[in-house]
């Protein structure tokens, strides 16, 4: 076997630069973040944008076809207001409390493919908003450190502080197995 | 021995690529590692195709949960089963990186319980699928990636607590066996173990092959599969660009045989694609619909310390249901919780005293791949009224173990629900049954789309794993199993795969002379 290009990197590869929202699209999604996530406004306006490219950044690697039907729901969400509220607004003209209580309706609404599309939007926006440092922090999640594996490792346990003389002669260890006692 | 193989990305190549090889395979999952491992070993020239991307266990374990599955899944995680009729829309997760799916596991391995495989002996009359004749494949597979027994001391607290539930209503719970080796309970297997602990085959059986001579082509998608005189001679296919990912620059392989391993979503489109029309190519697939069910504790559980399964419980077996411990990164859990909002966020804040528990049902097999208009397949299933009554009587049997635990609120995967405060609460689901298409359904095995029979009329692979209207077409992934198996499928796709390899190195002299 020959290839053309044998070329190997050990860097990782470099993400796609897809993108998938329209103009009309991103006031929606800028809007649904606002309603799942700063409902008394705790999340800054600079931020709330910079949001919108992080949602879009997560679903472009998806198909054409998965892309669009995201698409089309962020088009029901903006005329929903009309049939869902009665009133006549897109849903990125609404109050932030209006928007909320849109969602909230659609969430428990008759009509499956309207809770659909906010369980959709909701844990897309989620996973990306609650993966921040801050928020992580927020929630009490102490980050990557482990105690629960290190009930199983065996300990190294020095029997005595071996001094310059001892440690000449010989030290002594022991092995053994931690009990539930080391874990924190 | 051949010489050492590589690592190749398409999305760095510029032109176009062609090779001539013993056996090209599409697909670097559970199946194609082993088939390339296999006849890598026995001096085959092997090249691996493989559309998604090639990271190392060192880039993947950085990622944060976002970043892998945008990078390792496929459809960035939001492929699903589309519900016919009164059937919830099923997220289906698979992988799309070298390595596969078993990248994305969570590391659970079971083998095939021997009342299914006695069904597949005595009523489907496979031959040496019995659970004797397959020890031996089982055995070499746990070995090979390490299956060992999840120590008590791995159990998070939120196991602990299901544990206790069960305890207290007379479910017994077993401990699970998983491929890892040094595992730290980071908890976020299911994105990549962060410390390189899952035996996945990306870092068991890959490195083998290519060791032993096989080249892993990454980022490139296998189009069609060539065709003469009945008989499979090779694989056509397109490089992804490296800025859009959109298919670009033409690759062409020629090979003895071909192995077409890329799942069971995938493979019946690739074989469609390629002309075939066995009218049981797509069809009986089998998802194992799963559920989670969250439970509010008033102490602190902090979950996310320990194996992220780590239990289970077969009690339920002759019912459809298995019970499985869980859990995931807590982002992607902050994701599942109901409201929106204020009561969104509520529930967020009270992560720490949550616990999840879930299960999924060995069911029927009443979905359908086909293809679609873009490259990704339409994948429908209608669920069996006998299979949602198995899934709502495991959500409530877990929300059962819950408030048995001593849970002061549970949260269900219903879809608009808010919490629920009493055992009583429950009674629903069984007495007024909600529709399905409000229950909160995800899947990770699919498997039975190009199933093995003992005639050409009842499947589309002979029990060797060739296509029955292809000479040395090769099908070697979850898509050959016969029926549901009720258990997590990677141990039973890998042992599968290494039977087929093995009976093609014995019988390669017969797949060689046809080829010439």
């Amino acid at each position: 076997m020959s290839p053309s290009a044998p070329l190997t990197s050990p860097a990782p590869p470099r993400p796609y630069q897809r993108t998938t929202f329209r103009a009309r699209h991103r006031p929606v999604v800028r809007g649904l973040a606002e309603a799942f996530f700063s409902a008394d406004g705790e999340v800054e306006p600079a931020q709330l944008d910079a949001f919108v490219d992080e949602v879009d950044r997560f679903v472009s690697p998806a198909s054409k076809t998965l892309r669009w039907g995201l698409l089309v729901m962020l088009d029901v969400v903006r005329w929903a207001p009309l049939f869902v509220l009665g009133r006549f607004s897109t849903f990125e003209g609404l109050p932030r409390a209006e928007k909320t209580r849109m969602l909230e309706a659609m969430d428990r609404s008759k009509i499956a493919e309207l809770t659909l599309i906010v369980v959709a939007y909701k844990t897309i926006m989620s996973i990306l908003f609650f993966e921040s440092a801050i928020e992580l922090s927020a929630l009490g999640y102490p980050g990557p450190e482990r105690h629960r594996y290190r009930r199983g490792l065996p300990l190294t346990t020095p029997t005595a502080i071996p001094t310059p003389l001892a440690a000449a002669t010989t030290t002594t260890t022991t092995t053994t197995t931690a009990t539930a006692t080391t874990t924190s | 021995m051949n010489t050492p193989g590589e690592y190749l990305r398409g999305r760095e190549m510029t032109r176009p690529f062609r090779a001539k090889v013993d056996a090209v395979i599409v697909g670097s999952g559970a199946g194609g590692a082993v088939l390339a491992r296999e006849l890598a070993r026995d001096g085959r020239s092997v090249l691996v195709l493989e559309e998604g991307g090639h990271y190392t266990k060192e880039q993947y374990g950085a990622m944060p949960p976002s970043e892998a599955i945008r990078s390792l899944f496929r459809e960035a995680g939001l492929s699903a089963a589309v519900g016919l009729g009164d059937t919830p829309l099923i997220a289906t997760l698979a992988g799309k990186c070298v390595g596969g799916s078993s990248v994305l596991t969570g590391g659970v391995c079971f083998r095939v319980p021997e009342d299914i495989l006695h069904g597949w002996s005595n009523d489907l009359k496979l031959p040496d699928v019995s659970p004797d004749a397959l020890d031996p494949y089982f055995s070499e597979i746990e070995r090979d990636i390490h299956v060992e027994t999840v120590p008590d001391h791995m159990r998070s607290r939120s196991t602990e607590l299901f544990v206790e539930g069960a305890d207290k209503m007379g479910i017994p719970i077993k401990s699970l066996r998983r491929n890892t080796s040094g595992c730290k309970g980071a908890s976020r297997c299911n994105f990549g173990c962060p410390n390189g602990a899952k035996m996945s085959v990306d870092v068991s059986f890959l490195p083998d092959a290519v060791q032993h001579g096989a080249t892993i082509l990454s980022d490139a998608l296998a189009e069609k599969i060539d065709m003469a005189g009945g008989r499979a001679t090779g694989v056509r296919g397109r490089l992804l660009d490296p800025v859009t990912g959109e298919p670009k620059i033409a690759f062409e392989v020629a090979a003895k045989v071909v192995i077409v391993a890329c799942g069971s979503l995938h493979t019946p489109v690739l074989l469609r694609r390629s002309g075939m029309d066995d009218v049981d190519i797509g069809r009986h697939v089998t998802l194992h619909p799963g559920f989670r069910v969250g439970a509010l504790f008033d102490e602190a559980v902090h979950g996310w310390d320990g194996a992220l399964q780590s239990v289970y419980s077969d009690h339920f077996h002759d019912d459809g249901i298995t019970l499985v411990g869980v859990y995931t990164a807590v982002n992607v859990l902050a994701a599942a919780f109901p409201g929106v909002g204020r009561e969104h966020r509520r529930l967020a804040k009270r992560l720490p005293n949550l616990a999840f528990f879930g299960g999924m049902i060995h069911d029927e097999g009443g979905g359908q791949v086909r293809r679609w208009i873009s490259r990704e397949p339409l994948l429908l299933y209608r669920m069996s009224p006998r299979d949602k009554a198995r899934l709502l009587r495991g959500i409530q049997i877990v929300g059962k173990m819950a408030f048995a635990a001593g849970a002061k609120e549970v949260l269900l995967p219903i879809f608009g629900s808010t919490t629920f405060k009493s055992e009583a609460e429950l009674d629903f689901l069984t007495e007024r049954p909600p529709s399905a298409k409000r229950i909160e359904c995800m899947a990770f095995h699919p498997l039975g789309s190009a199933k093995m029979s003992i005639d050409p009329r009842g499947g589309v692979v002979k029990p060797t794993g060739e296509a029955w209207s292809c000479d040395n077409l090769i099908i070697a992934d979850g898509s050959v199993l016969p029926t549901s198996i009720g258990v997590n499928s990677q141990l039973p796709v890998m042992s599968m795969a290494l039977k087929i390899a093995r009976g093609l190195r014995a019988d390669w002299s017969t797949y060689a002379r046809r080829a010439m």
